[in-house]
């Protein structure tokens, strides 16, 4: 493939393969990310490319893996193309009927979704409750991408964003539209993206400056950075690249966990085919700029998940975090100006650029735009990825997606937030999810929600709901 | 003429471990003036040796000028890094939250129990370490277990004994007869087309795939098993452990090299045509397994 040298070329491009597709092509969809692999996704994959090669039904059917779709609990799963059929906790002994089935439009009924609480068929996926009730933007993205095909990403509208802005915007427009978005940090903290930008923008030049992704997602419970990462590296690496244009940084750097070894291994696929491509490294697609990315390993230090210990093992050194000030922004890695933001805020760049912030701000509250994805693990009976929009509540999570308790026992409590977060007692379950209602309620927005084992002492709050003292907090 | 499956990397369980001073010096090289430098430089030589031989990082101090307290304060800071030798596999039982509700900690103690160690320690035959972490970010499958860096998920106390069977036999034997995620392939050479199948000499009850294998001033050939799945081979010559051949074309003699190296241990690809459409690929490093097949 020769390198793209212009905007035009990578439009051009997107229309070939846009051209080239089919919407009726048969197909089929299975996640390989890491839970379904661990569900055995790997052997399913290989049945299947067994049964297409046996059958000479190469060029019939298309099989796709994709990233992490969010259903972690029914995996390993087969999705059927064009029909949309969901096949939960896939055997070796099932792919055949179900390849059957797909090749003549028809279903394997024993073997789809069946809701739990009504007992239906669900023909299609997007019929499951689980899915039915979120927002997804960012995963759906994964749904449909092989994360190491460059040109998956190219055909969904991959690399629109950085075309739109080398084409149409200057780097003062680009950080108008982060903040006009509402955007605020994924990762927890909540700090307004846009602000953070500007605040490096506003730094001195002459030494360089560094944008990271931090990908060092320690708080147990929680994996939705690995979902993005393996799944659609490339969207990382796209507005990683929209950053440096907007703030003047010239390196790069994604500091991932070392217990991340398949988004590693998809990142790098996707860094080597983005440089090829002439989206990354000097001269981007002919517009004179010059900026690339490296990945950091971690190794197995849930502290360097804070930022001056991130920059500290970025150096190569242990990761003891310091006082600020001086901040990041003002001295950062090698004391040169550094911007650190998390994996899901960076996700949300190519959208907000695409969509035009207006758009954006429309999902979520006030002073709360997007969408936000949450880990729903524990004893609930969906457990998985979900992304909703910001205000939704803490119930209709837990029961409209997570399909309530797994057990008999009934659900006391969620925890939020990881280690710095706190648990919201079930009588609080109409608190709307946003960073100040959980505030407020003492815990932290944080990465995900959690059913809490059943040993909480009620002391501490009323029952009507108002809470007389700090919520309780996991140590 | 030897007769044998390609088997899996054999991991260093033994004191004293023979540090190769070249390879440490490559590996520093490999990383001079990356981001992370020092950590990742261990890191490489924690893959290669399964720990930290104290030879190692002394060549380390030496050749970057960091002082050993600066090294081994890595080292020790570090969660991910060994001082001491690991077993041949690795088992690491996940402790995180979302595990930990699941039942993870009986989980561990069954491990515990049926390897006779705590956890953090290697087995006396120097086959097993057990290891506890603190999330791998599959929580949604909780308890998880990963060994030899294959994942296990709801793993219960009932399922242990036969993955640590398993793990002792190898994750990667398959039944070649009954097992459905082994099937036939039929190659061709990418630069000749000519088809490389051997139906006169059979691996696994099916015709071997026939390639030219050139390594250390040698030259010969190899029947390797059509069966994508199956790792068995018969070759000409006894390749050491680590060798990486260079795979040609008996046909057309040109060189099966593809564009990417190997993700897992970055040796070249061998790249073979599947008849009806797709693109095998195995790798050249004697002992590594991986392999990649690409339908159209």
């Amino acid at each position: 493939m020769p390198r793209l040298s212009s905007t035009r070329d990578l439009s051009e491009l997107r229309d070939i393969l846009l051209s080239d597709r089919d919407d009726s092509t048969i197909g089929i969809a299975i996640c390989a990310g890491t839970a379904c692999r661990a569900s055995g996704a790997g052997d399913i994959i290989q049945a299947v490319k067994g049964y297409i090669i046996q059958n000479r039904l190469q060029g019939k059917i298309a099989l796709q893996t994709t990233g992490c779709h969010g259903f972690c609990e029914m995996g390993p799963f087969i999705m059927t193309l064009p029909q949309g059929a969901f096949y939960p906790q896939v055997k070796l002994d099932d792919v055949e009927r179900i390849l059957a089935a797909v090749l003549l439009g028809e279903y394997v009924e024993d073997l789809l979704y069946r809701d739990p609480q009504t007992g239906k068929i669900c023909y299609e996926r997007d019929e499951i409750p689980f899915f039915k009730h979120q927002h997804r933007t960012i995963l759906a993205a994964n749904q449909r991408i092989d994360p190491t095909r460059i040109c998956d990403y190219i055909a969904d509208m991959g690399y629109a964003a950085l075309e739109k802005v080398l084409n149409d915007a200057d780097p003062g427009q680009v950080l108008r539209e982060i903040k006009d978005s509402g955007l605020r940090g994924r990762g927890g903290g909540g700090f307004p993206t846009g602000l953070k930008w500007e605040m490096l923008a506003g730094q001195p030049s002459h030494c360089g400056k560094f944008i990271v992704c931090n990908a060092d997602e320690g708080d147990p419970g929680a994996y939705m950075d690995r979902s993005i990462l393996e799944g659609n590296p490339h969207s990382i690496i796209e507005a990683m690249t929209i950053g440096a244009y907007a703030t003047g940084a010239d390196e790069g750097i994604v500091y991932v966990r070392a217990e991340y070894p398949l988004a590693i291994r998809n990142l790098t696929v996707a860094l080597r085919e983005a440089r090829e491509y002439g989206l990354l490294g000097e001269n981007i697609l002919n517009s004179a700029m010059a900026f690339d990315i490296k990945i950091v390993r971690g190794a197995g230090a849930f502290v360097c998940g804070e930022e001056t210990a991130l920059i500290r093992s970025i150096e190569g050194k242990m990761g003891e975090p310091r006082q600020r000030p001086p901040y990041p922004i003002q001295k950062g890695i090698d004391g040169k100006p550094t911007s650190i933001n998390n994996v899901e805020t960076w996700a949300n760049i190519p959208i907000i650029i695409r969509q035009g912030a207006k758009e954006f701000a429309k999902i979520g509250t006030k002073n709360n735009s997007g969408t936000k994805i949450f880990s729903l693990v524990g004893k609930i009976r969906n457990t998985g990825l979900v992304e909703v929009p910001m205000g939704i509540t803490i119930s209709q999570i837990v029961h409209d997606i997570g399909g309530g308790p797994s057990g008999k026992a009934k659900i006391k409590a969620v925890q939020t937030g990881g280690p710095s977060g706190g648990c919201i007692p079930a009588d609080r379950f109409d608190l709307p999810i946003d960073y100040d209602s959980l505030a407020e309620a003492g815990s932290i927005m944080g990465s995900f929600l959690r059913k809490a084992a059943a040993h909480l002492d009620p002391a501490g709050w009323q029952p009507s709901g108002a809470a007389t003292e700090p919520l309780p907090r996991l140590a | 003429m030897t007769n044998s499956a390609m088997a899996p990397n054999e991991t260093a369980a033994s004191e004293p471990t023979r540090v190769d001073r070249e390879d440490i010096l490559t590996i520093l090289a490999k990383y001079d003036g990356h981001p992370g430098g020092l950590i990742a430089v261990l890191e490489d030589i924690q893959k290669k040796y399964s720990y930290l031989p104290r030879e190692a990082l002394a060549i380390v101090c030496q050749e970057t000028g960091s002082s050993q307290v600066d090294v081994y304060g890595i080292a020790t800071f570090y969660r991910a890094f060994s001082l001491t030798p690991r077993g041949k596999h690795l088992v690491s039982v996940c402790l995180g939250t979302a595990c930990h509700v699941r039942g993870a900690p009986m989980v561990a103690e069954e491990f515990e129990r049926q390897l006779g160690i705590q956890a953090g320690e290697t087995t006396p035959d120097k086959l097993f370490t057990l290891e506890t972490v603190n999330c791998l970010g599959a929580c949604a499958l909780g308890p998880v277990v990963v060994i030899d860096g294959h994942y296990f998920s709801k793993v219960r106390t009932s399922r242990v004994h036969k993955l640590l069977d398993k793990a002792s036999s190898g994750f990667e034997e398959v039944l070649t007869g009954e097992d459905k995620r082994v099937f036939p392939i039929d190659v061709s050479c990418p630069r000749c087309n000519h088809s490389l199948m051997d139906a006169d000499f059979v691996v696994d009850d099916h015709p071997s795939i026939h390639l030219s294998v050139c390594f250390d001033h040698k030259h010969g050939w190899m029947k390797l098993s059509s069966l994508y799945g199956g790792f068995n081979m018969v070759s000409e010559h006894d390749i050491p452990a680590s060798t990486v051949v260079s795979f040609l074309c008996p046909h057309c003699h040109g060189q099966l090299i593809g564009r990417h190296p190997c993700p897992v241990c970055e040796a070249p690809m061998a790249p073979m045509m599947v008849r009806g459409g797709g693109i095998v690929q195995i790798c050249s490093r004697r002992g590594c397994r991986h392999r990649m097949l690409d339908l159209i």
